[in-house]
């Protein structure tokens, strides 16, 4: 995944020069290919990440297209003013590009750590949200978010876990994507970022014959498509490496509330920071977001029984 | 003082003072302190300094001028008026429902480059200015005015330190050093000590001066400029807090208080006198 943000990143600069890279002293060697082939477009602003988002909207209202990088934990929660006040309410075309998101720095703690970017962001009026799950749904986002010309904060979580898809997507990254096709209309599942793959291994290693869509924008949220599904399954299952609080789980349960109420089961972070330290794996299964977790969760809520591999 | 090179009937400090008096009253509003100490340093600009190729707030390679501390919008309203960028009724029903001319500064109405009001915002983005005309090769300036008290916001000194790595020469920030901040003297809430000495600490090329004094204004901001230096500049502005209504100055309730019919009358005939 980190090597399709840098050459895409390469890409939209070398073919656009007013697309500029703004780092808060962050990305060390995956800007090395972006220091090399467009150099006059890249700016270390600094461990400075209040002024550097400011700039960013300066350069964006002569004319330029900034994407800022940074860890999501500070880009865009300590710039929630900034991205708020300078880029949204005059709708500029800043691509924020949070890193890490969730719990990739899972042996630094909470200052590292992001599950709450989502809801800090949700509620700002103008800015687009775009969590994709893997490579192909990254560049996706980040042409869109090039073409959109709007702002828009990119989640980037987990680099490593493998693709859900099996090549390139061509759509709106602002659709639904079904990732797997099931029978079964008890439960459907709906997943973003990282955890669009554990949906889907779900599904292969526990419930076959349930539906699996990946959620790549959630803001906009593709309301006419979840209504949809609200009509036809009996239950949601929504799954995303984020607060249970503010995310993906509550737009899709605000929404179903007014038109079409259907149960749905937040699987994501119970409110409450990782006090202990380990790998990305050990943090997973300490917030109960392995897939064995996920398994029990699904099984209890939609009576379905525990590896039930219907055929 | 103001000299005779130097003033002219073209935003003269008293008739935009009047203007900001009367749309404080019309909207029944705050921060008129706040406005008048830096009338005298936006008089300049707007007559002498800031470019505006096609006479339009929203010119193509314009200067810009960012009101950092957005509360003392007023001043820049009284300016744009005089321009003829704001009409009769826009300043008359001044904070009428509906209207769109807020409290602070707002970059939707042409002529206001941000929105600014959280203080340590407009800064940053004039940074992000000039850092655009540096990188497409053009003369524009870039003015940030900040208050005193915003500098305790610390995106300040990030800017800066940025502004000055950069050699951002094309980038001036005038500080409006009226001594005062929302709930007393800057000295009492958080001493700033020397300015001046501060921004050159950071790489500025700095000076102090009257911030009243128009033709010192109108002299420092074009020495600054004619600097060979490749540093950013912060002009330093001495000003008075409330300057041209006797009972205004330096009187820190002006930050919140609101006008009267009588206070409105002593206030319009003391900036006539003051003419």
């Amino acid at each position: 995944m980190r090597q399709a943000f840098s050459d895409t990143l390469v890409a939209l600069a070398k073919a656009d020069p007013n697309v500029l890279l703004l780092t808060g002293d962050h990305g060390y060697a995956l800007f090395d290919a972006f220091r090399k082939e467009c150099p006059a477009q890249y700016i270390n602003a600094g461990i400075a990440e209040q002024n550097m988002v400011g700039m960013a909207a300066g350069l964006a209202r002569a004319g330029f297209r900034p994407f800022v990088y940074g860890l999501s934990a500070f880009i865009p929660v300590r710039v929630i003013e900034q991205i708020k006040l300078d880029i949204a309410h005059d709708n500029l075309p800043v691509v924020l590009c949070g890193d890490g998101a969730g719990f990739v720095y899972s042996h630094l703690g909470t200052s590292h750590q992001s599950t709450e970017d989502i809801a800090c962001t949700r509620a700002i009026p103008q800015l687009r949200i775009y969590s994709p799950a893997d490579r192909f749904e990254l560049v996706r986002c980040m042409t869109q978010s090039y073409e959109c010309a709007q702002p828009v904060y990119l989640r980037m979580g987990k680099a490593d876990l493998g693709d859900v898809h099996a090549g390139a997507l061509s759509g709106s990254i602002e659709e639904l994507i079904q990732l797997r096709v099931g029978s079964d209309t008890r439960v459907a599942l709906l997943a973003t970022g990282s955890m669009a793959k554990a949906a889907v291994d779900a599904h292969e290693q526990f419930f076959p014959d349930a539906s699996v869509w990946s959620v790549p924008s959630i803001k906009p949220l593709d309301n006419a498509s979840i209504l949809e599904l609200a009509s036809r399954f009996n239950a949601f299952i929504v799954l995303e490496e984020h607060s249970t609080i503010g995310g993906l789980g509550s737009a899709v349960t605000e929404l179903c509330s007014e038109f079409h109420p259907v149960r749905t089961l937040r699987i994501g972070v119970n409110d409450r920071f990782s006090h202990k330290c380990g790998t990305y794996q050990y943090l997973r299964v300490e917030h109960g977001l392995d897939l064995e977790n996920i398994r029990k969760k699904i099984s209890s809520f939609v009576g379905l029984p525990a590896s039930v591999k219907t055929a | 003082m103001q000299t005779s090179i130097h003033s002219s009937d073209r935003f003269k400090p008293s008739v935009l003072r009047k203007t900001v008096l009367d749309m404080a009253y019309a909207g029944s509003t705050v921060h008129i302190g706040c406005a008048f100490s830096i009338i005298e340093i936006l008089a300049v600009l707007y007559r002498n300094h800031l470019r505006y190729p096609d006479n339009t707030p929203d010119s193509a390679g314009r200067d810009y001028l960012v009101l950092s501390k957005g509360h003392g919008v007023m001043a820049q309203y009284a300016c744009m008026y005089e321009r003829g960028w704001l009409t009769d009724t826009q300043v008359q029903n001044y904070f009428a429902d509906g209207s769109e001319l807020k409290g602070l500064s707002d970059s939707r109405i042409p002529g206001l480059e941000v929105t600014s009001g959280s203080l340590g915002h407009g800064f940053s983005v004039g940074v992000g200015l000039a850092l655009a005309a540096k990188l497409r090769f053009t003369d524009q300036k870039t003015y940030a005015i900040v208050g005193d008290g915003e500098i305790n916001e610390g995106p300040i000194w990030e800017g800066a330190l940025f502004a000055a790595h950069h050699e951002l020469d094309n980038f001036m920030v005038i500080v409006d050093e009226n001594g005062f901040q929302a709930m007393g003297a800057t000295k009492d809430v958080m001493s700033l000590g020397s300015i001046e000495s501060k921004f050159e600490s950071f790489g500025f090329e700095a000076v102090t001066i009257d911030g009243h004094d128009e033709a010192a204004l109108d002299g420092a901001i074009a020495a600054l400029w004619a600097s060979p230096s490749k540093r950013p500049k912060a002009l330093i502005a001495k000003t008075v807090k409330g300057k041209g209504v006797p009972f205004m100055e330096n009187n820190n309730m002006w930050h919140y208080t609101r006008l009267n019919d009588k206070t409105h009358a002593e206030a319009v005939a003391a900036v006539a006198q003051g003419a």
